[in-house]
């Protein structure tokens, strides 16, 4: 293709939480071996044919010329993705053969790991066909792309294409272009200084982090943590019986801080506090489709000092406050909101700012919940026992848990930087927080 | 105020938060049912804090009085 000048058909500006996605794709090239890129991986209960699904995929994805988009500064210098004229170049559809569920692991994780060739490839497929008889579907995509949850959402509307007989109009109704949010400067500044006290709060209590090993070529770990449709009714009992209705990701958090803290205390790793960065969606049911693509995450933090974190219902009365204090400020809409002031700075200028006020130590580790699944149980005929994600976490601070609802089962994925945690480490992790979550909880 | 007032602000406030129609909002409908999680949930506390002056976060979230929007209100009818 020749050099095309972009006119706003082909031009879509970046928010400021897409600015901050792209400063930790940045920061994760620098330090691991690969960018800020997530999978999500459908189960499935028999095997799709190659040939059938990439011919679908590529049908589908050629609907989409912004998946194939590349980052750009306008004159008004904001950054934004430049949507190509056509979806250019195959799709990729990579297939394996795996001699057993151990090995499967093994796969996924070389998958998401896998970076993309180029800076505009920012989504791959791999089929693994389990024995001939079960495969996972794993969408590898590029964070700058989609959230977790447009990710789930683009792969449904991939289902509904191929329900309604390929129907090339699946793309008609989402935007591809945005404002570029270059006015109310007044209200961006004071959500700022909001941002900045809240940060500053944050930082009188150093939080407690791993040490990130320094080796740049390191690649991410994931387990699988599922829990059967009885015992995710048991935690859903627990979470109410503990922190009230509809209450289940505080539950969750508070579980797993407590293993965490006590993966400390195994090491002797000194900690005042620890904190929680958590990702939160912005958008509601309603919008999720129009607002398919980038993001539309912001942040909640919850910092818990150690004396306390052994007492369950303390700590659990602890996040539900801090929920409830940051929701009232607006924290959330001010760090979007102030997010956008961030857009003017190169990235590696932008790493060296945000390392300074909490010393490197962004967070302990960091959680979100996906509570909502919207997959229809069925893909090309075969049955989706499960879905899960797989994301390689930010780092710092490599460590991330990330837990989501799918047929009345929940999953829990640890992901975790390789080196940071031992295998024995892990399975005190895992069974720290199965036991917390399962055990009997006082009505 | 009276009930009905409380039950119509809440659907009110609902449909801002879940970005829904007002009247698609039925009042017997259990708010998981409706989609909320638990970040919907604290946006609709802190909404009633707002409009009607009560902190609700600490009372224990019985579902008895918070499963749905006619229970919410006659819960808040009482507090005030």
């Amino acid at each position: 293709m020749g050099f095309v000048i972009p006119s706003s058909k082909n031009k879509r500006y970046l928010s400021g939480s897409d600015w901050v996605i792209n400063l930790l794709d940045y920061i994760m090239k620098q330090t691991t071996c690969a960018g800020n890129m997530s999978q999500v991986v459908l189960a499935l209960d028999s095997v799709i044919k190659h040939s059938e699904l990439q011919n679908h995929l590529i049908r589908f994805t050629n609907e989409f010329p912004i998946v194939r988009g590349s980052i750009t500064r306008d004159i008004n210098i904001c950054p934004y993705w430049r949507i190509p004229e056509k979806a250019e170049g195959n799709l990729k559809l990579t297939s394996y053969n795996c001699p057993g569920d151990g090995d499967l692991w093994t796969l996924l994780g070389k998958c998401v790991n896998k970076p993309f060739k180029d800076d505009s490839e920012h989504l791959a497929f791999h089929l693994i066909n389990i024995e001939n008889r079960k495969s996972c579907l794993a969408m590898t995509f590029d964070h700058r792309l989609f959230d977790a949850r447009g990710a789930e959402t683009f792969l449904k509307l991939f289902q509904q294409y191929l329900e309604n007989n390929h129907d090339p109009a699946i793309s008609t109704g989402i935007p591809s272009t945005a404002p570029a949010y270059l006015s109310e400067w007044i209200r961006k500044f004071l959500a700022g200084r909001n941002v900045n006290r809240k940060i500053v709060s944050l930082s009188k209590n150093p939080p407690g982090a791993l040490p990130v090993p320094g080796d740049k070529s390191k690649e991410f770990k994931f387990r699988l943590i599922t829990f059967n449709q009885q015992e995710t009714q048991t935690i859903y009992e627990n979470a109410y019986k503990a922190a009230g209705y509809l209450m289940e990701m505080p539950y969750l958090l508070t579980v797993i801080m407590q293993a965490v803290s006590e993966l400390f205390t195994r090491r002797n790793a000194r900690a005042d506090s620890y904190l929680a960065a958590v990702s939160i969606d912005m958008r509601t049911s309603e919008d999720v489709k129009q607002e398919l693509f980038f993001n539309h995450v912001s942040y909640l933090f919850f910092q818990a000092q150690c004396d306390i974190i052994n007492n369950q219902k303390e700590l659990t009365n602890i996040i539900k406050m801090q929920m409830y204090e940051q929701v009232k400020a607006g924290i959330p809409r001010d760090i979007m909101e102030a997010s956008h002031l961030t857009r003017i700075a190169p990235l590696p200028f932008l790493k060296k700012i945000i390392d300074v006020p909490l010393k490197g130590k962004i967070a302990t580790f960091i959680f979100s919940h996906v509570s909502k699944n919207i997959l229809s149980p069925e893909i090309m005929g075969t049955g989706i026992e499960n879905v899960f994600h797989m994301p390689r976490v930010p780092v710092p601070p490599g460590l991330g848990f990330f837990s989501n609802y799918f047929n009345g089962r929940l999953n829990l994925v640890i992901s975790f930087l390789d080196g940071m945690l031992t295998n024995e480490e892990v399975h005190i992790l895992e069974a720290g927080i199965k036991e917390g979550l399962t055990a009997c909880q006082k009505g | 105020m009276t009930l009905q007032n409380i039950q119509d602000k809440l659907i009110q406030g609902i449909a801002a938060i879940t970005a829904k129609d007002g009247s698609s909002i039925a009042p017997d409908v259990p708010f998981h049912k409706l989609g909320i999680d638990s970040l919907g949930f604290v946006e609709i506390l802190v909404f009633i804090e707002k409009t009607f002056n009560l902190q609700l976060i600490e009372s224990g979230l019985d579902k008895k009085d918070f499963e749905t929007i006619r229970s919410l209100a006659a819960f808040i009818h009482k507090k005030l």
